[in-house]
Order: structure tokens, then C-alpha cells, then sequence
């Protein structure tokens, strides 16, 4: 067991014949920022309700530092912070008074709590709003608002369940430094997304998670690795590409070639000794090109190779 | 601390709702008016006289004027008084003639004009001419008949005055049989803000029902959750907001209805004991009604539906002493019923604290098994 910010061990959860969570185990560090990636529909969201305590697991176990986490546990919540997907703020009450009620149901003091708000509201930028209604911020002060009440209490571990959902790019590029600047402080950080390019940035491992179940995790080096160093090259062509996939497939240096409606995606070691007899190939199997892109390999990539699609999928 | 803070941002949210505001503070109160104008005290009859004066006449005229609900309009022109009763401004007109009193000494006949619509009350008022006349009229006519048989005028007048005392203790008393619904000294607006109250506490209670639904809807009720408090503090705390919802409204129509109607609510401590019990089921009603619907106008469009339907069926809005045997069956069922018996206990037959026990034993048991629904319906909505 030891002290980790948190340890979840093959948890599970099912709507029905739906299996939402299946028997996933991870652990986030003291200090680290852990990313959980997917798509919608992965199961981020329930996995992060259970593990805030919101929600009953059908198996499994989740430990916050050490302290199991159930839906009937209440202390440990303290040394959590929860910023859900939606919104869950008072729109009718302004930011400091959103702040002050779950200021007072994490127990604070009026006294510690005012000083804790002030501060609070420097941090998410809304200093100058704090006495305006929620409802006349716009969609980012909101969200900037919504991750305030997660960290008012000084949690150990801080839950971002897709933070940045429908929020302007000004927006999200502040609530990632923000987010940054936490983690920076050495706060624990669980934070569930499915743009990629947010984990590669945010985080120090990652996890990927589709269909409930935890794909692989790792850093990103690490994950990027799994593939091998595979490059990608992407052939978008016209005519019979069904019938040419073997003949990409049977190319010195490539590892794959799966075809869809119509793109062939080959994976190779490097991408510049394959694409000239790539496209000789599709020449010769009368396909007419398009268009060949060269990815290098990335986090979505590593999704692809994992799941067969892609994360926005 | 974190129960009274929930309270405290319920409260605060609800009060903030100017939908909310005129529901609990304006329309309740124009109810109660307009159901104690209706049920309320009979109105004053307003009656034009023309007289040319004299001792007789003046007589006629105060005794008029000491009738209950009878307003005197001193008139000069005949025609002005009829004008008047056509057009409604005058219930009724009285025209004395100028020889009256000459008339009514000396023995000879004389006519009085009695003037009213054949519609509304005026021809009720004949009666209280023809009682104001016989009364005034029989110490000169009985002097002007012995005057007339050879009898001297003086001693005439006083035999008669010395009689006249026999006209005020002849008197007609008017009583019915069986109990009053309403007993004498019961205003209209009391029976109305009564049954006022009961109305507007509940259905105010299910409209405050939408505040829980859109925290759910927010997720705010979820994320309460993440923190360390517990699911009984927050259901507590909501059902304390609910609770102090109703019962804020039921005091608002207490004291407003006293300051602005006069309106007798009986004994305090019997009174506020109705209306916390009463709010207790109010605020289960809210709980339940929070945690079925999913949506704030479902649950306010059913809200009033549901809450003006009970009202109608448990008595708050016609008198249940009016009600048919089935209906008083059916009424029993409804907590309306018994929070409208209590307080008409109360209000009309002096009833104290120990008379309506049986009534809070009733409600409260109303409040303890609606809020068992709710707060279980509400932990399976939240934890599921």
C-alpha cells in the first residue's frame, strides 16, 4: 500500500449490461500530475466519481493516501478536491459567496475561509468579480470559478474531471497554467481529458482508457516508446485500396497497414524510406493519390494503436 | 455549522427569486382580500332622504340612522334621490312630506314615498322604514286621535310620552336553529387567511421544490457530496431550507393579515404549533417532489396543480362543513384537512394547544411518512 496520493485497484462499475469501468488499477504519486486519457464515453467520468466517492463501485478499491474511499466515507474527503465536468456552481449567487458555502462545508473557519477566498480568487483571476452573480461571468470565469471551490481547502489530491470543455482557447490556456502552477506546488493531480495534446503538457504519466478498461500507461516517452518509434504515413487515395493493403503491408520497413474508407495508414520505423515505394505501390495497384502524410508518433497515435481509433472518434 | 449554511444559501436563493417574491409576499395577500371582501362583513346601504325638517321628521331620519349598515344621504330634490337609486349611487330613498309633522299631530293621513331599485337589497330597507315610521309616528298619532275625541293636547302629549316607553321594549329578535359555520364574531378574512395560510404554505413549499431540483441539475447537490458532509447533513439542510420556506410564508400571512385585516388567529401557541406541523408536511411534499422530477417546470407546473387540486379536496378553498359525505370521506386523507380543521378549532371555537393534538398528531405523521419517501427517493437519486 504505502502513501500514494492515490491508489485505485481494479475498480469496476456497470450500468446494466453496460460495463462502464472495467477493472481499472492506477496510483497517483505524492506531487504528480496523472493524466487519464479517452475519448468520450471511455469511462473517465465514472471512474473519477467513484474514486471522489460519489458513486458505488461493483468491485474494486480506492485508497487516498492510504484511507479507503467509499460512498459512505466522509473525513477522507477533506484531502480531495473535486472540480466536476459540468459546471456545479450557484448561478445566482455570486463568486465569493459560491466560495464562501463550500468554504463552510470543508469545514473552514469564517476567519481562515475569508483570508482562503481572497486567495483563492487571485488564483483563478477573479479578484475584480468576486461579488458579481455567476451567471453574468462568461463560460470561462465560470469554469475558472468551478476549479476555485476544488481548491479552497488545500487538497492533497485535486480531481479535474475535462476541465476545459467548451471553453475558449484565452480560457483553457489559463486554467492549464493554472493547473501547472498548482502542480508546480507540489499538489497531486488527477486530471481526466481526451485532448491529447492537454496530457502531454500537463501531465507527468498518463493513463489511456477506452471501453473502461485502462490501455496502457506510462510517461509519455514511455507510451510513445510501446510503439516501437513507429512512424505514420497516411495515403488518402481513390479506387481499390481493400485489394493493395497487403501489397503495403509485404513493403520492407513497414510494420502495418490498415486500411479504411479511404486512407491507408502504414506504421514504419522511418517514414522517409518507406512513402516514395508507398506511393509506387498505390501506382501500381491503380490507386490515384490524394494525399501522404507523415506523422511522428504521438500520444494519438499511441490511442491508435491501442484501440484502433482515434481519440476524438 | 454546514446544515446552517445549506439553510442559509437555500434561504438566501429562494428570497433572491422575484418569482418567488410575489408568489409569497403579494399574491397570498390580494387572496386573503379578495376572499374577505366576499365572505366578508355586509356592506353599508346608502339611503337618500328629502325632508323639509320638523320634530317628527328629524325623529324618523335618526332612527335611520342608528340602523345598523344604514347610511343617511340628505337630499332636497325628489328627482335627484331617483336619479341616484337608477344609476347605483343610492340603495334606497326615503321622501317625507313637507306637512308631516303638522299631519301626524293633528291626526290625518299622510305620505311617505318609499323609492328603491327592483334589484340589489334596497327593498329590504321598507322593513326598517316601516319600523323607523310606526315607531316615531305613534305618540303624535296617538295624541292627534285623543285631541280629537275632546282630550286636552297637553295632557295628551305627556300620557303619551310617559307611555312612549313601551314602543322601545317591543322589539322583533331574530334566531335561527342549528350551529353557525362561522360564528358571529368571525370575519371574513379570518376564515380566509385560514384557509389561505394552508394553501399558500404548501404550494409555496412545492415551488421551492424547483430550487432543489436545479442544485441537482447543477450538480451542486453532487459536488456538496465530494466534501467532507455527509448525505444526512445535506438532506437535512435541504429539508431545513424547505421547511423554514413554508413556515416563513405561513408567518408572513399571519402577520400581514393581522395588520392590514384585523384577522383573529386565536391562540398564538395553538396557532404556531398548526403551522410548524403543517409546514413539517409541506417541506416532505417539497423533499418528494425535489427528488421525483427531474426537471424545475415539471415540477412547479405540477407543483401548482398538485398543490391547488389538494387544497380544493382538503377544504382550503370552500368550507368543508359544505362538503358532501364523500367528499369529507376523501378529504380526510388530505393533510389540508386536518391543518384546516385545527386552525378553524382555533380561530373560531377558542380551541388552545391541547384541543388540536389529534390535528398535529395527524399532520406530523403526514410530514414523517412523506419525508421517509423523499429522503430515501432522494439518497437513491444522489448515491445510485
Amino acid at each position: 500500500m504505502g502513501d500514494h496520493a492515490l491508489e485505485v485497484n481494479n475498480l469496476s462499475r456497470h450500468f446494466g449490461e453496460l460495463i462502464a469501468v472495467d477493472g481499472v488499477s492506477l496510483h497517483v504519486e505524492a506531487g504528480e500530475t496523472y493524466g487519464l486519457l479517452g475519448p468520450n464515453g471511455a469511462g473517465k467520468s465514472t471512474a473519477i466519481s467513484m474514486i471522489a466517492g460519489l458513486l458505488e463501485s461493483h468491485g474494486g478499491t480506492i485508497r487516498i493516501e492510504g484511507e479507503p474511499m467509499t460512498t459512505r466515507t466522509t473525513a477522507v474527503r477533506s484531502r480531495l478536491g473535486l472540480v466536476p465536468q459540468d459546471l456545479a456552481i450557484y448561478p445566482d449567487l455570486t463568486a465569493r459567496e459560491n466560495l464562501r458555502f463550500f468554504a463552510s462545508l470543508y469545514g473552514m473557519g469564517t476567519k481562515s475561509a475569508k483570508a482562503r477566498i481572497d486567495e483563492v480568487l487571485e488564483v483563478i483571476g477573479l479578484s475584480d468579480r468576486a461579488d458579481d452573480r455567476a451567471d453574468e461571468f462568461s463560460g470561462g470565469m465560470k469554469r475558472r470559478l468551478n476549479i476555485g471551490i476544488g481548491l479552497l481547502h488545500h487538497p492533497r489530491l485535486l480531481i479535474l474531471d475535462e476541465p476545459t470543455v467548451g471553453v475558449d482557447p484565452q480560457s483553457r490556456n489559463a486554467i492549464l497554467e493554472s493547473v501547472e502552477h498548482l502542480a508546480s506546488e507540489g499538489m497531486s493531480v488527477l486530471y481526466t481529458t481526451h485532448y491529447m495534446e492537454e496530457a502531454e503538457r500537463l501531465c507527468d504519466r498518463i493513463g489511456i482508457i477506452d471501453h473502461g478498461r485502462l490501455m496502457a500507461e506510462g510517461t509519455r516517452r514511455e507510451l510513445v516508446a510501446s510503439l516501437g518509434n513507429q512512424d505514420r504515413v497516411s495515403i488518402t487515395a481513390t479506387g481499390p485500396l481493400a485489394d493493395a493493403a497487403e501489397a503495403f503491408a509485404a513493403l520492407d520497413g513497414v510494420a502495418e497497414a490498415t486500411t479504411s474508407e479511404d486512407t491507408i495508414t502504414l506504421l514504419t520505423g522511418d517514414a522517409t524510406r518507406v512513402v516514395a515505394r508507398a506511393v509506387e505501390t498505390a501506382d501500381a495497384h491503380g490507386l490515384t493519390v490524394a494525399s501522404v502524410e507523415i506523422t511522428q508518433p504521438d500520444l494519438e497515435a499511441v490511442f491508435l494503436h491501442l484501440t484502433g481509433r482515434a481519440l476524438r472518434d | 455549522m454546514k446544515l446552517l449554511s445549506i439553510v442559509s444559501v437555500g434561504l438566501s436563493r429562494f428570497v433572491r427569486d422575484r418569482f418567488n417574491l410575489f408568489f409569497v409576499f403579494l399574491f397570498p395577500l390580494a387572496i386573503v382580500l379578495l376572499i374577505g371582501i366576499q365572505y366578508g362583513e355586509p356592506p353599508t346601504l346608502t339611503v337618500g332622504v328629502v325632508s323639509a325638517g320638523g320634530e317628527v321628521s328629524d325623529e324618523i331620519i335618526e332612527r335611520l340612522k342608528d340602523t345598523d349598515r344604514v347610511e343617511i344621504v340628505l337630499h332636497t330634490d325628489p328627482e335627484e334621490v331617483a336619479d341616484e337609486i337608477e344609476s347605483g349611487d343610492l340603495d334606497a330613498g326615503v321622501l317625507l312630506p313637507d306637512d308631516l309633522d303638522d299631519a301626524a299631530w293633528e291626526g290625518r293621513p299622510s305620505e311617505v314615498t318609499f323609492l328603491s331599485s327592483p334589484f340589489g337589497v334596497g327593498p329590504q330597507l321598507r322593513s326598517v322604514l316601516d319600523d323607523a315610521l310606526a315607531r316615531t309616528l305613534a305618540v303624535p298619532t296617538a295624541v292627534g286621535a285623543a285631541t280629537e275625541r275632546g282630550a286636552d293636547p297637553d295632557s295628551a302629549r305627556a300620557a303619551a310620552a310617559d307611555a312612549a316607553w313601551v314602543l322601545e321594549v317591543v322589539d322583533v329578535e331574530t334566531t335561527t336553529t342549528g350551529e353557525r359555520i362561522f360564528p358571529e364574531d368571525v370575519t371574513g378574512f379570518d376564515v380566509g387567511a385560514s384557509s389561505q395560510l394552508v394553501l399558500f404554505v404548501f404550494l409555496t413549499s412545492l415551488t421551492g421544490a424547483a430550487s432543489l431540483i436545479q442544485s441537482r441539475k447543477l450538480g451542486v447537490v453532487t459536488r456538496m457530496l465530494s466534501t467532507p458532509t455527509s448525505l444526512r447533513t445535506i438532506i437535512g439542510g435541504e429539508a431545513l431550507t424547505r421547511f423554514f420556506i413554508a413556515a416563513l410564508q405561513g408567518v408572513y400571512i399571519m402577520g400581514a393579515t393581522v395588520v392590514l385585516f384585523g384577522v383573529n388567529w386565536g391562540d398564538l401557541v395553538a396557532t404556531a404549533a398548526i403551522l410548524v406541523a403543517f409546514s413539517a408536511v409541506g417541506a416532505a411534499a417539497a423533499m418528494l417532489s425535489g427528488s421525483v422530477f427531474s426537471n424545475d417546470e415539471q415540477a412547479a407546473g405540477i407543483g401548482v396543480i398538485a398543490g391547488l387540486g389538494l387544497a380544493a379536496l382538503g377544504g382550503a378553498m370552500l368550507p368543508v362543513e359544505l362538503f358532501s359525505d364523500t367528499m369529507l370521506t376523501i378529504a380526510r386523507f388530505i393533510p389540508h384537512y386536518w391543518a384546516i380543521d385545527a386552525l378553524a378549532d382555533v380561530v373560531r371555537r377558542d380551541a388552545g394547544l391541547a384541543d388540536v393534538v389529534p390535528q398535529l398528531g395527524i399532520l406530523l405523521a403526514f410530514a414523517a411518512t412523506i419525508g421517509a419517501i423523499a429522503v430515501w427517493r432522494l439518497r437513491v437519486t444522489l448515491t445510485r
